[in-house]
């Protein structure tokens, strides 16, 4: 339990953008954390941190540190794949790659040289069980995934997150573009992954983030709004912006 | 006249100047398809494809068999040269070096290479592959060929590949690829069937081609595919054929100028066809 990471003292800049201010935030170990807040504070900036998503593109900057159980991912010498490999993230929109069911979930698999095909065949069949989606899958292994329902496709993609079995997955509005069963297949599995997993959530969707998260940061402007238990954030709020918020009175 | 009649007189005027315009061009190419079906039709034989050329006063004898071969060896080469160049250039403009402003002039000078006329890239190759080779050779033919590809190839792989979304490289980039992994397994398989229609529209533009070949190539009348020589060409001795004055070298000519529009015209079908194929997914 504790503390799996925490965001301490962290600016993010976009060239001259400056896109986060100050954050510090603690992400406890097996919970989901929600990131609320309008569009534009900041929140999907702060999740792409985690992952050093950022790295990808020329003129971002960050000032601060975020801590993996004590140790900065954010330094210079950190070994970025392999942060990538321990941080799983799944997308707004599914990403099923161009390739096969079978071939989508051993992606990371065979990035990390796993070439047997009897522990590939094995890895691939438990991460569809996890992420729920291998009775509906399980007879089209060989068939195109783009192919499969948006709903399938999106636990696909968490299957293919499990399978190089992450510490944290990073969930980026990932039920936003699926029917509301789709959605609540993937809140049930994402309640159950946490078990194995820590969860950090952006969401434009507040009633799921009660529903689902253990602890829930609001933000606003690129800064912290309020941290708290998500019980706490939904029914007795602190701060005064926070309590507009969640009623829905701005945003 | 109240202006809502005046701008339907407008909108009728111009539409039938424009549909009689599209009219005018449709007519240009049913004759000429017209004429090379009907003339080329009648002189088909087999030996077109059997034999090689012939002296004129041989009657009912001759084919073009190694201007066939030629052509084909000469196309091929050219992409052997054309396509890796093209697909990695393009990659590059698509990839590593997006939004640069090298490579925003690289696909503007890419594009107006692909408008310079075929007679200037035949020259520019004649003068650095054959007068200093001191004689007509495939290689200058191949290579004249392969400048005339090149930038349609390193166009269309460029934009094939900047249409797949970018959220499908950092799904990649998120489960811990390097940059090349994102490039060859998602990049370019989604975009294959594209960049596979761009070589084959290429290869179409360049099969048929006459003047880059007149000044390096050139023609053959043997059966002879050395590349460091003259090497036989189906386009200049349509040239050659047609300009002569002998009846059976004539129908020849058009026989073989049906051949290479069928040829042409089912490479870009078949890229079509790719494109359709794609789009339904």
């Amino acid at each position: 339990m504790g503390d799996h990471l925490l965001v301490n003292g962290l600016d993010f800049f976009y060239g001259q953008t400056h896109a986060l201010r100050a954050v510090t935030l603690p992400i406890r170990r097996n919970r989901i954390t929600s990131l609320i807040g309008p569009s534009g504070c900041g929140k999907t900036t702060l999740l792409r941190c985690f992952n050093r998503m950022h790295d990808l593109y020329p003129n971002n900057r960050y000032r601060g540190e975020i801590l993996m159980d004590g140790r900065d991912i954010l330094g210079p010498a950190v070994d970025v794949i392999g942060l990538r490999n321990s941080m799983g993230m799944v997308f707004q929109k599914p990403t099923p790659f161009p390739m096969s069911v079978f071939d989508n979930v051993a992606y990371g698999l065979r990035l990390k040289r796993v070439r047997n095909a009897g522990v590939l065949r094995e890895r691939v069949e438990k991460a569809l069980r996890q992420a729920a989606v291998w009775d509906e899958v399980k007879d089209r292994l060989g068939q195109n995934a783009q192919g499969l329902s948006g709903g399938q496709q999106q636990r696909l993609v968490i299957a293919r997150t499990l399978a190089v079995d992450p510490q944290v997955i990073l969930f980026d509005e990932s039920t936003s573009a699926l029917d509301p069963i789709s959605s609540k297949k993937i809140e049930e599995l994402m309640t159950e992954l946490k078990k194995e997993v820590t969860i950090i959530a952006v969401t434009h969707n507040m009633q799921q983030a009660a529903r689902i998260s253990d602890f829930t940061a609001l933000m606003y402007l690129g800064s912290l709004v309020e941290y708290d238990e998500t019980a706490t954030i939904f029914t007795k709020p602190r701060n005064k912006l926070t309590e507009e918020y969640v009623t829905g009175r701005f945003g | 006249m109240s202006g809502l009649a005046a701008r339907k007189a407008w909108n009728l005027a111009a539409m039938a100047l424009a549909s009689l315009c599209a009219l005018a061009g449709l007519l240009l190419l049913a004759t000429i398809l017209r004429d090379v079906l009907a003339e080329g039709l009648g002189s088909l034989r087999l030996r077109l494809f059997t034999q090689d050329p012939a002296p004129p006063n041989m009657a009912g004898a001759g084919g073009l068999r190694s201007a066939f071969l030629g052509q084909g060896l000469l196309t091929l080469a050219a992409s052997a040269m054309g396509v890796p160049i093209g697909v990695l250039g393009g990659t590059y403009l698509a990839e590593y070096g997006r939004d640069s402003r090298i490579c925003r002039l690289i696909s503007t000078l890419s594009d107006m290479a692909v408008s310079i006329p075929s007679i200037v890239i035949g020259t520019f190759a004649y003068a650095i592959l054959v007068k200093p080779m001191g004689g007509f050779n495939g290689w200058a033919g191949a290579v004249a060929l392969a400048i005339i590809i090149l930038p349609i190839i390193v166009r269309t792989t460029e934009e094939m590949m900047t249409m797949v979304p970018w959220a499908l490289r950092e799904a990649a980039f998120a489960l811990g690829a390097p940059y090349c992994k994102v490039i060859t397994s998602i990049v370019w398989r989604s975009a294959m069937s594209g960049i596979f229609t761009g070589i084959l529209l290429a290869m179409a533009r360049v099969a048929g081609e006459t003047a880059p070949l007149l000044f390096t190539s050139f023609n053959s009348n043997f059966f002879r595919l050395d590349m460091s020589q003259a090497v036989p060409s189906l386009t200049v001795s349509i040239y050659q054929y047609a300009a002569s004055p002998y009846e059976g070298w004539v129908g020849l000519a058009w026989a073989a100028a049906f051949v290479v529009t069928v040829l042409v015209l089912m490479l870009n079908i078949l890229g079509r066809v790719v494109i359709r194929l794609r789009k339904r997914g």
